[in-house]
């Protein structure tokens, strides 16, 4: 599967979703593919630390959903995190792991065990319960309803090929991204995040 | 006469002593989600906010991971603290500077003072070598509870981290731990 047409059918199926995307080509292709710049944090200095954003964000708008992206180079440096997740159970919040068995965002050097990794297993194994895997578009799509858009903790696993060439960064600063995310989340739940 | 069962729960599950006044100062911040990872002289601060039921406790997996939760607790608009060991903290310098500091995302994070007078562990005379020079050379704002009295610095912390945008430490040292 093509990242490229992964996010572009991602992106069509859409609705109210808060996504967050990590370093390299998760956060480059999502905003290649959207020019979305209020409803994303490109988190995009994180090594490992996607998820567990956003799940302390899930926990404070638990009736928006919100879509993680996470790399497989991040999720190899902190696998933990999905022991945490599942301690948590948050019902908004879907885990989308994109395993290109490089590291995206420094010209796709290749990932330790690269070829081995089970990172469906592995959430298994921590006790995921909803763990999903597709490493084609029609099958993705095909489950897509039952993968993503039901209600309850998910990891989805997206098999995709690499990239093969370094994309463009978003080009909102950290303080931009900050108070353009913070704003529309407060509008879209009515909860307060900045002081007065 | 007998109190009603649930009152009695609240009241064995009252933290006492230095601890009961953190937690207290930590609620009246009005801070909901702990995230922690041990270290001895906090094992009775992470369990007696594990028992509070105004605060979601969560034991993390590795301290960075705190750092993440709380920083994305904020767009979630819950206050949220980061507690840890002195030796987890000092493992946090990217997390910090990479999500904390680009994004400006304020949060408070509670350490051990470990490593100075009167700790007796050799594995963590690194931290008395290096957890303030590492604090000042990231320009990380800290202050010291070394007494009971001074636990009311909390408050003054958390709410220093909201006008700055940054993350504020708070250390304590063992008499006010484990008194």
């Amino acid at each position: 599967m093509q990242l490229r047409e992964c996010f572009e059918y991602l992106a069509s199926r859409r609705t109210n979703q808060l996504v967050i995307t990590s370093a390299g080509n998760c956060s480059e292709m999502w905003w290649e593919v959207t020019h979305d710049r209020e409803n994303v944090f490109y988190l995009e200095a994180s090594m490992s630390l996607t998820s567990m954003f956003g799940a302390g964000l899930a926990l404070g708008v638990p009736k928006l959903p919100l879509w993680v992206f996470t790399g497989d180079g991040a999720f190899c440096m902190n696998p933990g995190m999905l022991m945490v997740e599942r301690q948590l159970k948050l019902s908004n919040m879907t885990h989308f792991l994109v395993s290109n068995r490089c590291y995206g965002s420094t010209y796709e050097v290749p990932l330790p065990n690269a070829a081995a990794n089970d990172y469906a297993g592995m959430a298994r194994a921590m006790g995921v319960e909803r763990v999903l895997f597709f490493d084609s578009l029609d099958g993705f799509k095909r489950d897509f309803d039952v993968a993503v858009l039901a209600p309850g903790h998910k990891f989805v696993v997206l098999e995709v090929e690499r990239v093969g060439k370094k994309l463009k960064e978003p080009p909102m600063e950290g303080p931009e991204m900050k108070y353009l995310f913070g704003r529309s989340i407060e509008k879209a739940s009515g909860i307060k995040i900045f002081d007065e | 006469m007998s109190r009603k069962p649930e009152v009695e729960d609240r009241m064995r599950n009252a933290a006492t002593g230095n601890t009961g006044r953190i937690v207290e100062e930590v609620a009246g911040c009005g801070i909901k989600l702990v995230a922690s990872l041990p270290d001895t002289w906090i094992s009775d601060l992470i369990e007696a906010f594990d028992r509070d039921e105004r605060f979601i406790h969560v034991a993390v997996n590795r301290e960075e991971s705190a750092i993440g939760l709380c920083s994305g607790a904020f767009f979630g608009g819950t206050g949220a603290l980061a507690l840890m060991g002195a030796s987890g903290f000092m493992t946090c310098v990217y997390a910090l500077t990479k999500i904390n500091y680009t994004y400006q995302i304020p949060l408070l994070i509670f350490i051990t003072l470990r490593g100075g007078l009167g700790d007796r562990a050799k594995y963590h005379v690194s931290n008395g070598l290096y957890l303030l020079p590492l604090m000042e050379s990231i320009s990380m704002p800290y202050v010291i509870v070394d007494s009971p009295e001074k636990v009311s610095l909390i408050s003054k912390a958390y709410e220093q981290s909201r006008v700055l945008c940054r993350p504020v430490v708070v250390g304590f040292a063992r008499q006010v731990l484990q008194q």
